[in-house]
């Protein structure tokens, strides 16, 4: 009797747990944003690291509180940020969202919060560039956000461009004479490249569009609830301290705001935004451009390693005493930290002291020299694992250390090395992917840009795969070929010469 | 031929080799015996200066090697003493990435830089005069280990060697394979080969060579002609050994 009670007590106790839990969750408003390089959107308060700020941050604070719920923020990636909201594992993206034609096909989108502009940005010293015409005509490169109102407007017109996925390496490149301009939302604009003495603007701003919040399609309730309280917060002007506050507030905003405060409704402001459209054709093409790149990528890299993997090898084992430290500690070193950190590092740091090299001749050469490091020890255990005897049989006929090296010792490593270096060929083909945060257009950069236009990440996907399987399996299996060939032409020359006997 | 005068090795702190003298008349044949850690090994090592040695001098055809030379000067010398002498390991070290016939003109082509047409052809004498003619083309991990050894020698004679060093050359024959190669030193004799052999096997060498030197504990204990060696040695020692080893 008293466990039945005590039973039921308990359940009712859960019960009413359950429902409390139902009843918070209901209440939390999940929303997606990227936050690096995310200023003035949403980004890293530099005072106070755990903490988010952003006028986007104020504003979902404000939404939420108009809808009386808990906004939680979701860290996600910019370039994904469509395909992760459809996954589940936010409510809403609120990150300066352009509703596009091609994005509405994925995902619904409430009424807009913001009119932005675009703003082309040119260094200081810059003669030859005064709107963003005088690019396309120069045959001029400018840089971008992936993904964005602006790199749609510029592939639309043909003018060259590269995506970055933040705008401080975007910005930072334009400095570094990387590129020519870089033509972003005046939000990040104001933010990024304003204050900067070395950049200039070029020409006013143009092309207006819209930021909305982006929704799963069926979320109906959710939208309506959004676009209430979007109307809410213009109406008791919290929005507008906001934008103020950031310095964001402009006559655009004005126009955008004005029906809504005067009370009237379904008249919701709209621009024509470039959307893109998937065309398998272009697609294939822009893949197999990138394909080249990640070809030319790995085997440049590979070259590099095998010419400077052998003479680290030699020094680090055979080497006088005071050329081994240094080979250990370049190869400790490069094996020791992430080829991603190496690639930054020389994009990035290298221009300090002067030394300035193209995202492609950079990750040619990061690739390189961090291959290098694995390569001299796949010889250097080639190298050891050869007989004592064959050095010293080459010596006793009379050879010099180098011949000897070179005709005796070389010759016999590399049928040893010849394994383990197709498998890091195969390594690297791969790993030429990491090109990618220095904003070089390989393959798997391709994949991303395209797949997130696209939202066609199976389908993409198993090309991508294709691809990458088109260029390593002939690889591997001229390296198969080679290898037999090196370790059968004894066992042929015995069954030759049985037959002829 | 060949002097050698109180040579001393170390390795560390041990002596291996404690001042050892031995004279090898040019066209005469010595043959070295000792049990295993005698250091008979090592002394030949020394002769062809894959180990430095550290008292004493060996001269060889006029190239003089001394324990006080600087490492360049050594090295020099080393060098021009390998011209001259031509060894036979006891593992061979063939160069399994090469035929027969290219283990035999890889050195008389890159070192002697004798054109390859000629290095070719004198290799096929020479592969001719060991019986293994037929196997030019072939690898060397096709061949039995007694073709195997015939390479070897064949290898170091393209290099035209005045002195010849062996390294326990029957280890791995059969007694119908020792015969055989024993009647091949023989014919190096008459060509103007002095030759050193470090054997365990006294059968081997009683009819082949000059002079015996026994070894023991890196010293020279017995050295005189072959006869009065095995059948009236001097030393108690060298008679225990001479009597185990029949």
């Amino acid at each position: 009797m008293t466990t039945g009670r005590s039973f039921s007590i308990f359940l009712s106790a859960a019960f009413l747990m359950l429902l409390t839990c139902t009843a918070s969750a209901q209440q939390v408003l999940r929303w997606g944003a990227d936050p690096s390089g995310g200023a003035p959107y949403i980004y890293t308060d530099p005072a106070n690291p755990d903490r988010y700020i952003g006028y986007e941050k104020e504003m979902v604070d404000a939404l939420a509180a108009a809808m009386k719920r808990q906004p939680e923020f979701v860290p996600t990636d910019w370039e994904s940020i469509v395909s992760t909201l459809e996954r589940g594992s936010f409510d809403i993206i609120v990150n300066g969202l352009e509703p596009t034609a091609d994005r509405q096909q994925q995902i619904s989108f409430s009424k807009p919060y913001y009119v932005f502009e675009q703003q082309l940005t040119v260094r200081k010293d810059e003669a030859r560039i005064h709107t963003i015409k005088d690019c396309l005509t120069l045959h001029l490169v400018v840089g971008t956000l992936g993904n964005t109102a602006a790199s749609r407007y510029l592939q639309k017109e043909g003018i060259t461009f590269r995506s970055y996925p933040d705008p401080v390496a975007a910005y930072r490149d334009l400095e570094l004479k990387r590129i020519d301009g870089v033509l972003m939302d005046v939000p990040m604009e104001m933010y990024y490249a304003r204050a900067n003495p070395a950049l200039k603007q070029a020409g006013e701003p143009f092309l207006r569009g819209t930021y909305n919040i982006g929704l799963r399609k069926g979320d109906d309730a959710l939208k309506q609830a959004v676009d209430e309280a979007i109307d809410q917060i213009i109406r008791d002007g919290s929005l507008e301290r906001i934008l103020k506050k950031w310095n964001l507030w402009n006559e655009a905003q004005v126009e955008m705001q004005a029906p809504i405060v005067a009370g009237k409704q379904g008249e919701t402001i709209s621009y024509d935004l470039t959307s893109v459209s998937f065309n398998w054709r272009q697609a294939i093409g822009r893949l197999a451009r990138a394909a080249l790149v990640t070809v030319l990528l790995a085997f440049g890299a590979m070259i590099i390693a095998v010419l400077l993997g052998m003479p680290l090898a030699v020094g680090q084992s055979m080497g006088p005493g005071w050329l081994q430290k240094p080979c250990t500690l370049y190869i400790e070193f490069f094996r020791g930290t992430p080829v991603l950190v190496q690639l930054l590092f020389l994009y990035f740091g290298l221009p300090a002291i002067g030394i300035r090299m193209s995202g492609t001749l950079t990750a040619l050469i990061g690739l390189g020299l961090n291959y290098a490091a694995y390569e001299s020890q796949v010889y250097r255990a080639a190298l050891e694992a050869l007989p004592r005897g064959q050095w010293e049989a080459a010596y006793s006929l009379g050879m010099s250390p180098l011949l000897a090296f070179r005709r005796i010792i070389l010759p016999q490593a590399f049928r040893i090395a010849l394994p383990p270096m197709t498998n890091d060929f195969v390594s690297l083909f791969k790993d030429t992917s990491v090109a990618y945060v220095i904003s070089v257009w390989e393959l798997a950069t391709a994949y991303r840009e395209l797949a997130n236009a696209s939202g066609q990440f199976l389908l993409l996907g198993v090309t991508v795969s294709a691809f990458y399987l088109l260029m390593s399996l002939p690889l591997a299996h001229l390296a198969r070929r080679l290898e037999q060939r090196l370790r059968n032409r004894q066992a042929l020359e015995v069954s030759e010469s049985e037959v002829a006997a | 031929m060949i002097q050698v005068q109180g040579l001393i090795k170390r390795a560390g702190k041990n002596e291996i080799l404690h001042g050892i003298n031995l004279e090898v008349a040019a066209q005469s044949v010595l043959g070295i015996i000792g049990a295993s850690g005698s250091g008979k090994t090592t002394l030949l090592r020394c002769l062809n200066g894959l180990e430095r040695i550290d008292g004493g001098s060996i001269e060889c055809d006029g190239v003089r090697l001394e324990a006080g030379l600087t490492s360049s000067a050594y090295h020099e010398r080393v060098r021009a003493l390998r011209r001259k002498v031509g060894t036979v390991f006891q593992h061979l070290y063939l160069f399994p990435h090469l035929t027969v016939l290219g283990n035999l003109i890889e050195a008389p082509v890159h070192v002697l830089r004798v054109p390859r047409k000629q290095a070719e052809a004198e290799a096929y004498e020479l592969l001719a005069a060991v019986g293994l003619k037929q196997a030019a083309r072939r690898y060397p991990e096709s061949l039995s280990g007694g073709e195997q050894q015939r390479v070897a020698i064949a290898r170091a004679l393209a290099m035209h060697p005045g002195l010849l060093l062996f390294d326990e050359p029957t280890s791995a024959l059969d007694p119908r394979r020792s015969a055989e190669l024993r009647t091949l030193f023989r014919g190096f004799v008459p060509r103007g080969h002095t030759m050193v052999i470090v054997s365990h096997s006294i059968s081997f060498l009683a009819g082949l060579a000059d002079n015996l030197l026994y070894m023991e504990g890196g010293e020279v204990v017995e050295y005189g002609k072959t006869d009065t060696v095995l059948n009236s040695p001097r030393d108690p020692r060298t008679k225990d050994f001479v009597a185990q080893a029949k």
